[in-house]
């Protein structure tokens, strides 16, 4: 196929040469280019391939006449044939290349205004920076100016583009000097009078990117913020990239302006600025003396007097796994400050540093941004509980009971008051954010060591929220996640009392009635998931199913979920089948004798197969059989099984839509391994294996395209 | 202007507002919770009430309490704003010399009616065979046991009033449109505003030509049946007496509606029954609506739902004539034409059946397992008592409270020990705190006046500073029997001048776009109106020769002296001075403007702002001079 394309290509050119700028959708041209480069990767010279590729790029370089899209392909399409120093050369001698990535040539044209004409500028430079002699070229002809230039450009890809090239020059420059330092054996270096001359543009480069970031990394005024955060974004990635010499350097370079930032308080740049000192201070040596300016700056940003700051530049610590324990310690001390102040369990005890920052922090909890503030002390939780507990500024347990606190807090129906700051209670009930992401951080507290002890409450909490009229779906999902979770840890459920029990099932019953569909839909995938959660032991220490302990087994779930199959909601009937298939799988791997009930599933099953107007509530169904199938222990002698496969497969095939073809598939495939258990190389379907099958489908090009 | 709070209960209110000599009272609640000290009037013989020792089962006489704090004879209007705020009516109207008016819409009045039907009928049809009055003597009260001997009043509660009583009162009651202006004796008017909280439910306004006062009684924002809630026309108000916000602040009526419905579902699925306690009209229309699009979804479809009140039928039938005081959507059906609300077509398929009472053809078609929905919401009386007699005993039958007037565990309190389930949906769906600080964000008024309820969070949730007024200037609270002086004071009025009158006026500019003219004329005042008209010229005395005594001559009607305007220039009138030849002049500066000292003359001349005095003695030609100096400065209207 590649020989027909390759001959057909010329003609394609000059078709795209005579396009002009009626081209509306480049897409055909990304195709292209996509060809091209896999033809590059394969290891053949591209131009060697396809020869006219140097005469069409050199046509449309001299000509104005093309559409952008046409340019900015050609600009890519360059710097692809310039990828291999072959390429570069024939490039180089036919006088294209510097044409091509001038772009004083492009702003004479007036064509540089056009972001998809820069972009295409930028990684067509970015795919020829891969040798000495592109970075020579790139050296000689200036082009660290229009690059520095575009590294803060209106268009936000236009600058991310330009962000990775320069990196790329960098890193270049880095491999290509640390190769001249060793004097090692490398082609680079058989030239020698180039090796000089190179390693000189390398720091006329390095120089030159020092001296921007310098200057960049400023913020005089509020219409500087964008491209002040840009910077900071290509500073953090830069020293994440490059190695220590010229990491050094650079940080040398910018560690004035950094520390003048710094002093800003300018809360957007909080994020950025963090990531930078971080990046900058993994790895540093102790002796390197910006490494002691680095940690000043970093106890400058955790003492400053703008809660909001301090909070995000802790939680920056806590996500960066911070080596150094005193910053980690001190974050998460800061992190829980909040829920402290709040809920009033003492997470912290008494120190005098963060007497200030406690003092600023409540009263920014009386407004209403408590809200993001508390969220984030929250959505730090899972980082804090990583921290060796050592280093914890409290047990875990506590700070369950913290979040617990703040949970009830934060119900609507609750009356519970706390013993912190009352004046945030107003903002906080009844807001499913905060109770969202202290659901989430309860889910996450579930391994604590030590938490037994809560886990009445922890279910009591959870009622009540199933039970509360005000909960969101959303809460609701959050809150059966966090049942299942803690149901999964904890092994002894002999504390559920039966007045709990009771509780829970009174507000699962009702939930499953609900009328919005969100919260009928998680009440059946939890009674699924909690009818699929290991064994546990309960009071008499037998091994007990949670979903006995908790709702009293089968004998409750499976009507409920009978109940949801005739559902108006496409998701919930299809959730509810799934979850049938997780609570009846055990009885199914056991063996024991069907019921009346699976009798009726299995009719109702059918029905949806046929009737049902929606694609889930199918696909559910037959998935409902493929559990069944590999669950059943013997399934020839399950009659009501080897009754209804036929007419789900014959249903299935014949179905519109596809993932309920494909499920039928796997449940014949399914079938045909159970009856055909040791393949026999005699029988013509069992002759190939599952990989030998995939290999003849990958061999054969044309099945991509039936 | 004086404002006399004889409710003490911030949903029922009772005030009465004297402004502009008219005395005009808003709402007259009647708070019945007092209801919940008796014990039921069972319409069938209960031998576990008959057998409760000391008791009769029929001595129940309901009783309601309603207090006066002034003559209820002076009062000219009575401005209603819904029908739960007018029960008390037959005791204003009826038996106290009350000659007045009663303004109100067309469905608050017909509803109303109702709703006051219905309470009699409930009461009427359990006839007492005695009435025990006795017990209400505080020696004897203070021996009764438990909540009984704490009830306090009990000798202001009243007998239930009768339907001729009812007829009486409704019969003083005019009917009025939204925003239709009514004249008040020529001193004010008022005009009601759409509330949004029942059919027919208004706010109203009250206003002379320069005072506003606004008065917000049970309004809703939601988007439930009522036309929507009419917000800009209160604003610029002087005064905003507000009352009738939610019972229920921390309970979101969407949030309950879900939750009754979970809740019933629930209960049908199990084989229970359910039995909804309930005012017969109002937030049921709601609950049918909802019932109507949940039943499929929830696969109740053959489950009978059954309403039961004397006035059933007039209610769900009211409810689909009033077009014009529904929504907009609701509105635009009737021109398909479709009836407003849903129920028509549950009623059509059989799915609601309404009766009037339990007996009759309800018990031959009564299936269960069944909803119920039946009053009275006490518990106390009407076809409820029934029900919780017949399904008390079952764990598998629900009582589902939506109304949020009573509190479900002292209704229930009678019933104990009950195994039936109870759910406490309480659906009120009237402005809560939230809303109401942004609506008065909005409508800007100078002086709000509320319940001192409103003043401070909820007993129970001391800690929710959020469930209360907070606003600048703080409110002006109110309780039971407070008399409060609105705080501001009418400061214009306006008068009308005859045009012959207008006529003869000689305007003069005493600056660009300002005349001055003085009038002499004759003000008549009758209706609240002022008017002023020319002076009537003397009639020609006729030339006697009679003599006759000087105190009967007609008084002499003097030319009015002229006015002056303007101000002294300092310095031209020191010039003029000395052109006079007064030349030792000593100025002195004081802070209303300046004093001079003719020193030579022994004199003083004061020049300030609103004022001129020369204080000159024994010298008139001196002060006559000076005065005919200053005047050349100034100029005559």
């Amino acid at each position: 196929m590649d020989s027909q394309c390759v001959s057909t290509l010329p003609r394609v050119c000059g078709v795209l040469l005579e396009s002009g700028s009626s081209l509306p959708d480049d897409t055909s041209l990304e195709k292209l280019l996509d060809w091209f480069t896999t033809i590059a990767q394969t290891g053949a010279s591209l131009l060697e391939a396809c020869p006219c590729l140097v005469d069409f790029v050199s046509k449309v370089a001299f000509n104005h006449a093309s559409g952008s899209s046409i340019l900015s392909f050609t600009l890519k399409l360059t710097g692809l044939i310039g990828t291999s120093e072959d390429g570069f050369k024939v490039l180089k001698e036919c006088s294209v290349l510097k044409l091509v990535f001038n772009p004083h040539h492009w702003q004479e044209a007036g064509l540089w205004g056009d972001p998809c004409l820069r972009i295409g500028w930028i990684q067509g430079l970015k795919m020829i920076l891969q040798h000495s002699e592109a970075l020579s070229f790139f050296a000689q002809e200036d082009l660290i100016e229009p690059l520095l230039q575009l590294q803060t450009d209106s268009s936000l890809f236009v600058a991310s583009a330009a962000n990775q090239t320069l990196a790329q020059v960098l890193l270049l420059c880095q491999s290509l000097s640390s190769v001249g330092h060793n004097c090692s054996k490398n082609r680079y270096l058989e030239h020698n009078s180039v090796s000089i001359e190179t390693t000189q543009n390398y720091s006329g480069i390095i120089t030159r990117v020092s001296e921007y970031l310098n200057k960049s990394v400023v913020l005089k005024e509020i219409s500087q913020l964008p491209g002040c955060q840009q910077i900071l974004r290509l500073l953090a990635m830069l020293l994440v990239q490059v190695g220590p010499p010229l990491r050094d350097t650079l940080l040398l370079a910018v560690m004035n302006s950094l520390e003048e930032l710094v002093t800003t308080s300018c809360s957007q740049l909080t994020v950025p600025l963090m990531d930078v000192i971080l990046a900058a201070n993994s790895g540093l040596r102790d002796d390197f003396v910006p490494k002691q300016r680095l940690i000043r700056l970093l106890w400058v940003m955790l003492n400053m007097k703008k809660p909001a700051i301090v909070m995000q530049a802790a939680a920056a610590v806590l996500h960066s796994h911070h080596s150094d324990p005193t910053f980690s310690a001190h974050s998460a001390r800061v992190l829980l400050l909040p829920l402290d102040i709040v809920t009033g369990v003492s997470l912290l005890d008494e120190n005098s540093t963060e007497e200030e920052l406690r003092i600023l922090i409540t009263e920014q909890l009386k407004r209403k941004s408590c809200i993001s503030m508390i969220c984030v002390c929250l959505s730090n939780i899972p980082q804090i509980t990583l921290m060796a507990s050592d280093h914890l500024p409290c047990p875990q347990r506590l700070i369950v009971t913290a979040v617990l606190m703040l949970l009830r807090l934060c119900c609507v129906d609750s009356s519970s008051s706390s013993a912190g700051c009352v004046e945030v209670v107003r903002f906080i009930t009844g807001n499913s954010k905060v109770q969202k992401c202290a659901l989430e951080a309860l889910l996450v507290l579930s391994k604590s060591p030590g938490v037994k002890m809560v886990l009445v409450d922890v279910f009591k909490v959870l009622t009540e929220y199933l039970n509360s009229p005000s909960s969101d779906p959303s809460v609701l999902q959050k809150s059966y996640q966090a049942v299942i979770k803690w149901v999964g840890v904890c092994p002894d459920l002999s504390c559920i009392t039966d007045q709990l029990r009771e509780g829970f099932i009174q507000a699962v019953r009702k939930r499953a009635c609900d009328t919005r569909w969100e919260a009928r839909d998680s009440t059946v995938e939890f009674l699924g998931h909690l009818g699929g959660a290991p064994s546990c032991r309960s009071f008499t220490e037998q091994e007990t199913e949670p979903s006995d302990v908790f709702l009293g087994g089968c004998s409750f779930t499976v009507p409920l979920l009978k109940e949801a199959l005739q559902d108006p909601e496409s998701y919930v009937r299809a959730s509810s089948i799934s979850a049938l298939a997780q609570t009846l799988t055990p009885s199914w791997q056991e063996g024991a004798a069907l019921t009346q009930e699976q009798e009726d599933i299995v009719t109702r099953l059918q029905e949806v197969l046929f009737q049902d107007s929606e694609g889930f509530a199918r696909r559910a169904a037959v998935k409902y059989f493929i559990a069944w199938l590999s669950a059943c222990s013997s399934p020839s002698s399950c009659w009501l099984l080897m009754q209804s496969v036929p007419t789900v497969l014959s249903q299935g095939v014949n179905d519109l839509d596809w993932e309920v073809k494909l499920h039928t598939l796997e449940l014949a495939e399914l079938l045909l391994d159970q009856a055909f258990p040791d393949p026999s190389p005699s029988h013509p379907y069992a002759v190939m294996s599952d990989q030998a099958h995939r290999l003849h489908i990958a061999g054969h090009p044309d099945s991509r395209c039936c | 202007m004086k404002l006399y709070c004889l409710s003490g209960h911030p949903t029922l209110p009772c005030n009465v507002l004297k402004f502009k000599s008219t005395t005009i009272m808003l709402d007259c609640g009647l708070d019945t919770t007092s209801v919940l000290n008796f014990l039921p009037l069972p319409l069938v013989h209960s031998p576990r009430l008959s057998k409760l020792p000391g008791w009769i089962s029929k001595d129940g006489s309901i009783n309601l309490e309603k207090r006066e704090l002034l003559d209820l004879s002076t009062i000219d209007v009575i401005l209603i704003s819904n029908y739960h705020c007018m029960m008390a009516l037959p005791y204003i109207t009826e038996h106290t010399g009350f000659t007045g008016t009663v303004y109100a819409t067309e469905p608050t009045l017909q509803i109303g009616r109702l709703l006051m039907e219905e309470l009699v009928n409930f009461m009427e049809r359990v006839p007492k065979a005695q009435s025990a009055t006795c017990w209400k003597n505080k020696e004897i009260q203070r021996m009764l046991p438990g909540p009984l001997k704490d009830a306090v009043d009990v000798w202001t509660w009243k007998r239930c009033y009768s339907m001729q009583e009812v007829n009486s009162a409704l019969s003083k009651v005019q009917l009025v449109g939204y925003s239709q202006k009514v004249e008040l004796f020529g001193a004010v008017q008022v005009s009601p505003l759409s509330s949004g909280y029942s059919l027919g439910s208004s706010n109203w306004i009250i206003q002379s030509h320069h005072e506003k006062v606004s008065y917000v009684s049970g309004s809703s924002l939601l988007t439930t049946h009522p036309q929507p809630m009419d917000q800009s026309s209160l604003k610029n108000s002087d005064v905003l007496i507000l009352t009738g916000l939610t019972q229920m602040p921390t309970a979101n009526p969407d949030g309950m509606l879900g939750e009754f419905c979970s809740n019933l579902a629930m209960t049908i699925r199990a084989g229970g029954n359910v039995l909804v306690p309930c005012y017969s009209s109002g937030v049921i229309y709601d609950l049918l609506e909802c019932l109507y699009q949940f039943i499929e979804s929830a696969n109740l479809g053959t489950t009978p739902f059954y309403f039961i009140s004397p006035v059933a039928n007039s209610s769900l039938e009211f409810s689909q004539i009033f077009a014009e005081w529904l929504c907009h959507n609701k509105q635009t059906k009737v021109y398909l034409p479709e009836p407003p609300f849903p129920h028509a077509e549950l009623i059509q398929t059989n799915k609601l059946k309404h009766y009037p009472s339990i007996h009759g053809d309800f018990s031959s078609e009564f299936r269960q397992p069944c909803v119920v929905f039946t009053g009275h919401p006490s518990l106390r009386f009407g076809d409820v008592v029934h029900f919780m007699e017949l399904w008390g005993k079952s764990s598998l039958n629900t009582v589902i409270f939506t109304e949020p007037d009573f509190s479900y565990l002292d209704a229930l309190a009678p019933y104990q020990p009950l195994a039936m389930k109870c759910v406490y949906c309480p659906i009120d769906t009237r402005l809560n705190f939230h809303q109401v600080s942004k609506l008065l964000k909005e409508v800007q008024p100078l002086h709000v006046v509320c319940p001192e309820q409103y003043t401070q969070p909820p007993l129970t949730q001391s800690h929710r500073s959020d469930l209360m007024l907070e606003l600048q200037p703080p409110p002006m609270p109110y309780r039971r029997c407070s008399v409060l002086n609105l705080p501001f004071r009418r400061r214009y009025e306006r008068v009308y001048i005859l045009p012959e009158l207008a006529n003869s006026l000689v305007p003069s500019e005493v600056k660009p776009g300002v005349s001055v003219a003085t009038v002499s004329a004759v003000l008549q005042s009758k209706d609240n109106k002022h008017t002023l008209q020319s002076v009537p010229k003397a009639p020609p005395v006729a030339p006697s020769k009679k003599r006759k005594r000087v105190m009967e001559e007609p008084p002499v009607t003097m030319a009015p002296k002229p006015l002056l305007s303007g101000a002294v220039p300092l310095e031209a009138f020191l010039a003029t001075l000395q052109k006079h030849g007064i030349t030792e002049v000593k100025v002195e500066e004081t802070a209303d403007g300046h004093i001079l000292h003719l020193q030579a003359e022994d004199t003083l001349i004061q020049l300030e702002e609103d004022g001129t005095h020369i204080v000159c003695d024994n010298n008139e030609p001196l002060r006559a001079t000076l005065r005919d100096l200053v005047l050349r400065f100034l100029q005559k209207l």
